[in-house]
């Protein structure tokens, strides 16, 4: 629940979910239902008025924020729909920050982060800025950025909602491939093809789920 | 991880080029006003406090009341060291050194070496202990021993440069008109902020046997500064108050033995050597010395400008800080913790204050000879900031550094830190998601911060306007004599000048430039002599001081002074020139007299004499004061100075003819002369000095707001944007959303102006206080500084708002 001056706003009501490793689940849903909401709950960058969320087996309610910033550091990556890069660092720089603030050391933030650049054909513009790449480009930064620290969770807030249809087929292959080797996905899109990727479909509206089914497409 | 936070926050600044600029240039000028007055108290505070044992070192000051009038003079007979010194055993050690005049800059003595003149601007003369007690670095010489022999001459360093160049002093002869000297001895002045202000000295027993006669003799012949070195374990108003009864009993004991008819008392008071500087209130006295209130003032001024320019440095780089909002919850979603975020933000903001404060001090550096000049001083910042409290100073730089960035860079760290990364990576409106109260507070504090800084602006500009117009009233206002187009020469060092003086004066008449030419050895604007004057025919004679002025021939003609009653000194009634006074109004007064013109009027020391004359009041000293009593004293052999009064169209005619008839004169010195208008304009240096100090100041101050007032206008217009976007779409014209912009900030100005009101009365009333001829505070100048102030605000926030306005508006909306 929300609540700005004297109004309250009930975001999500009666959420039950369980996501299961492995997982790639596709949150849908009309403007205002809650998608995103959910997805910053389950991503911890967010708190819940009330009810239950445990993560890995811990309930996340009970900690204080450092544990939560600590939970989420290193089990879960984000990757939004407007990229949201670091305009003053460089693709290297930009994908090394978890890194940095996971604390790990120099050679090996260099040796994992040359390792993702290659593996997602990024590794030509890496001294470039963000403003210097295209709409897709900058959306690879930002799920190698999500990935380099290897987390449990992938949470994609409508991936490709800024970019064009081949930038998004891209983006959706990446995610696909990454799921096959076994990253848990959840995603919030309005597309339905983007959707096709997962293998659940969550439906949405007005803060509660209205519908739950496999996705059978793949 | 630091290397990564210092290459982020450099990019930061490049990409933020204007604001980085604007926040650098505010802080910086702050640091460089707080730098340089810093410096200048440092260096007034340090006056006489960088001798050894400077904390038992006294002058002896003395008051003489008589006839119901008290002198204070910083002055004392020659004689006084020597005899308490042979009384007090609590006096380690003494010292005397002459009178002189250092305001006079065209008072030189000149001395001879191989056949080359050169000018001593303050020479004067010393006993043997004066370097024992002021411990100059001596570079030639012994300091004890430099004057114990007759027709020693001891050199600043300065000097010796100038006459022997890089050859060593010691030993070499020079001559003066009177004798022959040989160095004794050279010292180095340099970093010795002090009252005294000598460039060389002469052994006190150079004096021939008839003047050192009266020297030891002569209670009344007050001539020289006495200071005393004293045991620590002195009771200084135990030792006062017997100084003062020997001093009486011998002043006593002379008057009786004389058969001298006078009859005061003397108050000698011990003044603590660092305090001399700040006294003004000792006839005298050094030309340097100055109120300490200014001090105060100024450092409270200082202060203000320092405080101002960080906050100002605070609330932008706080309200800058919000735009990067979303990438503060970014981090924070990567995994920054608070920690890390907080070191990241402090060490960009410390990129931006160390720059600041590089600037600054480079700044300080490069603007130091103009500042010397301003000030009349010969500070370094490097000497500064390795002595006395500098090492302190500088550590509180580098704390006030540190403290802006820790305070600016916690900002984001910890108040935007604390919002949820999922608003503001939504892009959610900050200050609606705020609680109304806290964004109140920050509105408030934002408004609060302009209001004080323009309160400051005001205060100091119509302070600065004030002080103009005072200090031009005082210039223009007519003294009482005509003072326009007079030339003043200052006699060479030379005591044969005197015999040829009638024939060089009357050379000088012969030019048609040259309308009148008169000698005298007083002046308006130059100090005057004070003498011992009883009226009438009595045995017990009422003695008084008033002050005196020795003249030449034609004086008061010269002058244009008006005679009131009785007549003017003439040359040829013979008495004029022996016995006879002239007195001003205010001398009539004092003494009581009713009918002045023929009234028996007596000095103490010398025959009788009688009143010939009263002129009308003038001012011949300063306007801070009122006309004191003045007495006139022909003696025209007594020549100082020579007068002249020159045809205004043929001026350059009339110098150049004054400097061939002085070159024919006197070959071997260089002439010295001086309008007597600009003479007496110098009276009001250290106001002149003062105003000068406000002047920049209030510059300083107006500048640091109108950067704060532009960086915060552009930052809150911006952040309205959207509002104007709309207004603009629903048909709103340019002007009215530029007023709807302005209008806010006027507000806040005016407020600062009513408040600023009651402050500049209070302190410029006192500050006119000091005159005893002063302006009124009309309300014309506090309407005036409002307004100008004012204009400058809007201006500024113009500027800004136009800018903004003139944008499209769909560029806004788009965003949305």
């Amino acid at each position: 629940m929300f609540q700005s001056r004297d109004v309250e706003t009930v975001a999500l009501a009666g959420i039950d979910l369980k996501v299961e490793a492995g997982d790639f689940i596709a949150v849908m849903g009309p403007s205002g239902c809650g998608k995103s909401t959910l997805l910053n709950l389950l991503g911890m960058i967010d708190e819940s008025s009330g009810g239950q969320y445990s993560f890995l087996g811990r309930n996340v309610c009970n900690l204080s924020q450092r544990q939560r910033t600590l939970l989420r550091k290193e089990n879960i990556g984000f990757v939004f729909q407007n990229f949201n890069l670091i305009d003053e660092l460089s693709i290297w720089e930009n994908i090394e920050l978890p890194l940095v603030y996971l604390g790990i050391k120099k050679q090996e933030r260099r040796e994992r982060v040359a390792r993702i650049i290659d593996q997602l054909e990024i590794s030509h513009r890496k001294d470039l800025l963000p403003i210097q790449l295209s709409g897709g480009q900058q959306q690879r930064v930002a799920v190698a950025r999500a990935i380099v620290s290897r987390p449990k969770l992938l949470l994609a807030d409508e991936p490709t909602g800024n970019l064009d249809s081949m930038h998004s087929e891209e983006v959706m292959n990446i995610l696909n491939q990454l799921n096959k080797k076994g990253m848990t996905i959840v995603m919030v899109t309005h597309s339905q093809y983007d959707a096709s990727y997962s293998r659940r479909v969550v439906h949405l509206f007005d803060g509660q789920i209205i519908n739950e089914n496999l996705n059978h497409s793949l | 991880m630091l290397g990564n936070f210092l290459k982020s926050g450099f990019r930061v600044l490049l990409r933020q080029k204007n604001y980085a600029l604007l926040n650098i240039a505010g802080l910086s000028i702050g640091i460089v006003a707080f730098v340089f007055i810093y410096l200048y108290i440092q260096n007034e505070i340090h006056y006489d406090r960088t001798w050894n044992n400077y904390h038992h070192l006294y002058r002896i000051n003395e008051e003489y009341s008589t006839g119901g009038k008290v002198e204070k003079m910083a002055l004392t007979p020659f004689m006084l060291a020597d005899r308490l010194d042979s009384v007090f055993p609590e006096i380690i050690q003494s010292t005397r050194l002459f009178f002189t005049d250092p305001s006079d800059k065209n008072s030189f003595s000149s001395v001879k070496y191989k056949g080359k003149m050169y000018e001593i601007p303050n020479m004067t003369i010393g006993d043997a202990r004066v370097f024992r007690i002021f411990d100059y670095h001596f570079v030639e010489g012994n300091p004890d021993s430099c004057l114990t022999q007759p027709n020693s001459l001891v050199l600043s360093s300065a000097m010796k440069k100038e006459i022997f160049g890089n050859q060593p002093a010691l030993g070499k002869k020079v001559k003066t008109s009177l004798r022959e000297y040989r160095v004794t001895g050279v010292f180095d002045n340099a970093n010795r902020p002090s009252h005294l202000n000598f460039d060389a000295v002469v052994s006190a027993n150079s004096l021939t046997k008839e003047e050192q006669e009266g020297l030891h003799n002569n209670w009344f012949w007050i001539n020289c500064y006495t200071y005393l070195q004293l045991a620590d374990t002195v009771n200084l108003k135990q030792f006062q108050t017997r100084v003062n009864l020997f001093v009486n009993r011998s002043i006593h004991e002379y008057v009786k033995q004389e058969g001298l008819q006078i009859e005061g008392t003397a108050k000698m008071q011990l003044q603590p050597i660092y305090q001399i500087h700040f006294s003004t209130g000792w006839l005298y006295d050094s030309h340097t010395n100055t109120n300490s209130s200014y001090l105060y003032i100024i450092g409270i001024v200082a202060l203000f400008i320092l405080l101002t320019a960080s906050i100002n440095y605070i609330n932008f780089a706080t309200a800058r800080s919000l735009k990067r909002a979303r990438e503060i919850g970014l981090r924070k979603v990567i995994g920054a913790f608070r920690k890390q975020l907080a070191l990241q933000y402090i060490s960009e903001a410390l990129l931006l204050t160390f720059t600041a404060f590089v600037i600054a001090l480079s700044l300080v550096e490069i603007m130091m000879p103009t500042f010397n000049s301003l000030v009349g001083k010969h500070i370094t910042l490097v000497d500064s900031l390795f002595s006395g409290y500098g090492l302190l100073f500088g550590l509180v730089l580098i704390l006030l550094m540190l403290l802006l960035a820790v305070i600016s860079g916690s900002f984001p760290a910890f108040v935007l830190y604390a919002l949820q990364p999922a608003d503001v990576l939504r892009g959610n409106n900050l200050f609606l998601r705020h609680k109304s109260n806290q964004r109140f507070t920050a509105d408030s504090l934002r408004r609060m911060l302009v209001v004080i800084q323009y309160l400051l602006a005001i205060v100091m500009f119509i302070s600065t306007l004030v002080m103009w117009a005072q200090i031009h009233y005082v210039q223009h206002r007519p003294l009482g004599f005509n003072k326009n187009n007079v030339v003043v020469v200052n006699s060479p060092a030379d005591s044969s000048f005197r015999g040829r003086a009638a024939r060089f004066v009357a050379a000088l008449k012969e030019d048609s430039a040259i309308k009148s030419v008169t000698t005298t050895a007083n002046l308006p604007g130059y100090l005057c002599g004070k003498m011992l004057f009883s009226v009438g025919d009595t045995s017990e004679p009422h003695f008084q001081t008033i002050n005196s002025f020795v003249v030449g021939n034609h004086y008061f003609e010269m002058l244009k002074i008006p005679l009131i009653k009785g007549r003017l000194f003439s040359i040829k009634k013979e008495d004029d020139s022996t016995e006879n006074f002239i007195l001003n109004e205010a001398a009539v007064k004092f003494l009581k007299l009713q009918n002045p013109v023929g009234t028996e009027l007596n000095t103490a020391f010398t025959k009788k004499g009688k009143i010939i004359g009263v002129v009308k009041d003038f001012n011949f000293s300063s306007l801070h004061q009122k006309v004191e009593p003045l007495a006139f004293i022909l003696r025209p052999k007594m020549v100082q100075y020579v007068l002249l009064r020159i045809d205004k169209d043929h001026k350059r005619q009339a110098i150049s003819y004054l400097k061939k008839t002085w070159k024919a004169f006197n070959p071997a010195y260089p002439i010295h002369y001086t309008f007597l208008g600009d003479k007496l304009d110098s009276l009001y240096q250290s106001d002149q000095k003062i105003f000068s100090i406000f002047f920049y100041f209030t510059i300083f101050i107006l500048l640091i707001s109108s950067l704060g007032l532009y960086g915060l206008s552009a930052f809150l217009v911006e952040q309205r944007s959207k509002e104007i976007s709309i207004r603009k779409v629903l048909g709103g014209s340019e002007e009215q959303i530029i007023l709807l912009m302005v209008k806010e900030y006027m507000a806040l100005v005016l407020l600062a102006g009513v408040l600023a009101v009651p402050l500049v009365y209070l302190f410029m009333s006192r500050w006119l206080d000091g005159f005893a001829y002063r302006i009124s505070l009309s309300p014309i100048y506090f309407v005036l500084g409002i307004v100008v102030v004012a204009l400058i605000a809007f201006v500024t926030v113009l500027i800004q708002s136009y800018q903004i306005v003139r944008k499209n508006p769909t560029l806004s909306l788009k965003h949305e």
